[in-house]
């Protein structure tokens, strides 16, 4: 039984994706909401349908919980077209597993992105941002097909001028005003991070194709499997291990999703 | 804790079955345009416990309804309320008669699922107000296969109450559980004796043997289910699912799928959410909103139901998650087999 919210906050990130911060309208129940980074929820709008979300912002920024929608399919679309500040959806969860936070503590962290997938590295990012010291470098590279694809883009300034972080973007093809890198994601990572690899943690999510070439270029750079943290997109509905949506070979991503590290993913049968 | 085993003949049965229809909230086979399902009924003239296997449902639907309403909401500019829907018809204490044991067996494979993590209280309801009375086939049907999967169809303990047609002449009544003792006592008494498990136990091994021995279809499932571990990337895989003109009847007949879909229906400002019956076979299962499908090809769905049935749910859960009943070959407009491709694609593992 989904959970009433009230939406606070509409923010249009991208020409095709907005962000909804949300906020439980029962007294109290916001406290009690506690969700770890890379979990997500079943997001209702009633009459619709319902769908998955990841939470895109920490559980350290309190009093509200932010999802990020990308216009997709037909429950996204009426998402955008009907709802308004003020409105209110159903929400169940969280459901899923999280970052492997004790893993990461004492690391460098290496964050890559790409589109809508840097929403579930920003509850990590925001996370982690707020317990700066646990950590050692902090680089995020983040990319899109076109400038005006990137999310977050005011929260991007501040995470530029945080002296803490490095922040690479990077835009598919070339622009007038662009003045940052250009080029897909792997190819940025190859060529102009140049990560550390000691030491280092990587957490990356984004359009399938990418993370694939992602990982490609992380091998190939000398990252090892556990070493490389991604949160998979797979089709779900009950987020309860039951409805048998998910399930790739006897995981439930779900349950045992949505984070796996490379050596975890490499033990699925090859369904991507 | 021993359970009692009655002896009685036909007669007896059908009063025993009768007592049962007038005294409990009770589900039979009855038939309808040609095929069996259980629904509730209230004389025994309407049904027929000992319906044929391959006309007849499976009781999976009184525990995990067909399509079932499972919240219900008012959206109004005064606010949003979401509540339960009306009461469940299937949690009462209730008998169901006449499933057939494989069937039996299939509410036990589900158990695993609606047990684990989350715990399905309305599915746990129900199991626990049933009381199951199930008969052991005389003879395999044309695509029944139980007797060659991973349990073990002779103590099966599936059921409550275990009905026997001995080679004497004479019926056996076994409890098998608590409920089916109970059950027993109360109902069976006057229509039947009691008998040591010693005395019964010839004429039931006897009439296992025969029944075991009328089988068509046979695998060997270790072997079968080995090789299917080791073939994810088998050209098989195609050629079997071929002609498969995706209608998913085979999961929907199924004791054991259990795959569903959440849908909601709107009118005006109030609106249901439906669960319902879906299926990996369906070609929207996996489709996510940005167009991306990591099943978009019929093979791949097919290799999803095969090595969930023959495979995956045995790792996770250990129970192999087909029980051999062959409802789905039955009801399979296009003749697929779901023995023989397990068999086929098996067989052609190095």
């Amino acid at each position: 039984m989904p959970m009433i919210c009230k939406i606070e906050k509409i923010i249009q990130e991208t020409p095709d994706i907005r962000t909804y911060r949300l906020k439980f309208r029962e007294e109290g129940m916001m406290e009690k909401f506690n969700w770890m980074p890379g979990q997500f929820v079943e997001f209702s709008l009633l009459g619709s349908g319902e769908c998955t979300f990841c939470i895109a912002s920490s559980v350290t920024r309190q009093g509200y919980f932010d999802c990020s929608i990308k216009r997709a399919g037909a429950v996204t679309a009426d998402i955008h077209t009907s709802l308004e500040e003020g409105d209110e959806v159903g929400i169940r969860g969280p459901y899923g597993n999280w970052f492997p936070l004790d893993d990461l503590k004492g690391k460098n962290l290496l964050f890559v992105g790409g589109g809508i997938g840097l929403a579930p590295l920003r509850s990590l990012i925001q996370y982690c941002i707020d317990n700066r010291s646990d950590y050692k470098d902090f680089t995020i590279l983040y990319g899109a097909r076109t400038s005006a694809d990137l999310c977050y883009k005011d929260e991007i300034k501040e995470w530029q001028e945080n002296k803490s972080l490095k922040v690479v973007l990077t835009i598919d093809k070339p622009e007038d005003t662009w003045t940052s890198n250009v080029g897909v994601v792997p190819k940025i990572l190859e060529e102009v991070v140049k990560p550390e690899i000691a030491n280092t943690k990587v957490i990356t999510c984004g359009p399938p194709i990418m993370i694939k070439y992602t990982i490609l270029s992380l091998k190939k750079l000398g990252f090892a499997d556990p070493d490389i943290i991604t949160t998979l997109e797979m089709k779900m509905q009950c987020g309860l291990g039951k409805c048998g949506r998910c399930n790739i070979g006897s995981t439930y991503v779900c349950k045992d999703g949505p984070v796996f590290t490379n050596d975890q993913l490499k033990g699925l049968p090859d369904e991507f | 804790m021993s359970f009692s085993t009655f002896v009685t003949d036909k007669a007896g049965l059908q009063q025993f079955y009768a007592s049962i229809v007038e005294k409990h909230e009770t589900y039979a086979p009855v038939e309808k345009f040609g095929n069996f399902d259980f629904v509730r009924v209230t004389s025994l003239s309407e049904c027929d416990p000992a319906s044929p296997i391959e006309r007849t449902r499976s009781i999976k639907p009184l525990f995990f309804p067909r399509s079932a309403k499972i919240m219900k909401y008012v959206a109004t500019s005064a606010g949003t309320e979401v509540s339960e829907t009306d009461e469940d018809p299937y949690a009462g204490m209730r008998v169901i008669l006449g499933a057939k044991h494989c069937d039996a067996r299939g509410l036990q494979v589900l158990d695993k699922v609606y047990n684990w993590d989350y715990i399905d209280t309305d599915y746990q309801k129900r199991r626990r107000n049933t009381v199951i009375v199930s008969a052991r086939c005389d003879k395999a049907a044309a695509h029944c296969f139980c007797t060659s999967l991973d349990y073990n169809v002779e103590n099966l303990d599936a059921m409550d109450v275990l009905v026997v047609n001995g080679p004497d002449g004479k019926i056996y009544l076994k409890a098998r559980t608590e409920k089916g003792e109970n059950l027993l006592k109360s109902d069976v008494a006057r229509h039947a004796t009691s008998v040591a498990d010693e005395a019964s136990a010839p004429a039931l091994k006897q009439q296992y043997e025969a029944f075991a021995s009328s089988f068509r279809l046979k695998m060997n499932y270790t072997e079968v289910n080995g090789k299917l571990s080791n073939i994810f990337d088998s050209p098989e895989f195609e050629k079997v699912s071929d002609h498969c003109v995706g209608c998913n009847t085979c999961a929907f007949v199924c004791p054991t799928c259990h795959c569903f879909k959440i849908s909601d229906e709107k009118l005006k400002d109030t609106g249901v959410r439906y669960k319902s019956y879906d299926s990996c076979n369906n070609g929207y299962f996996t489709l996510m909103a940005g167009g991306h499908n990591p099943r978009p090809a019929k093979y791949r769905r097919w290799r999803q139901r095969a090595l969930h049935k023959f495979v995956y749910y045995k790792e996770r859960f250990g129970d192999n998650l087909c029980v051999g009943c062959g409802k789905c070959t039955v009801a399979c407009p296009v003749n697929i087999s779901i023995f023989e491709v397990a068999n086929q694609v098996a067989s052609t593992a190095m």
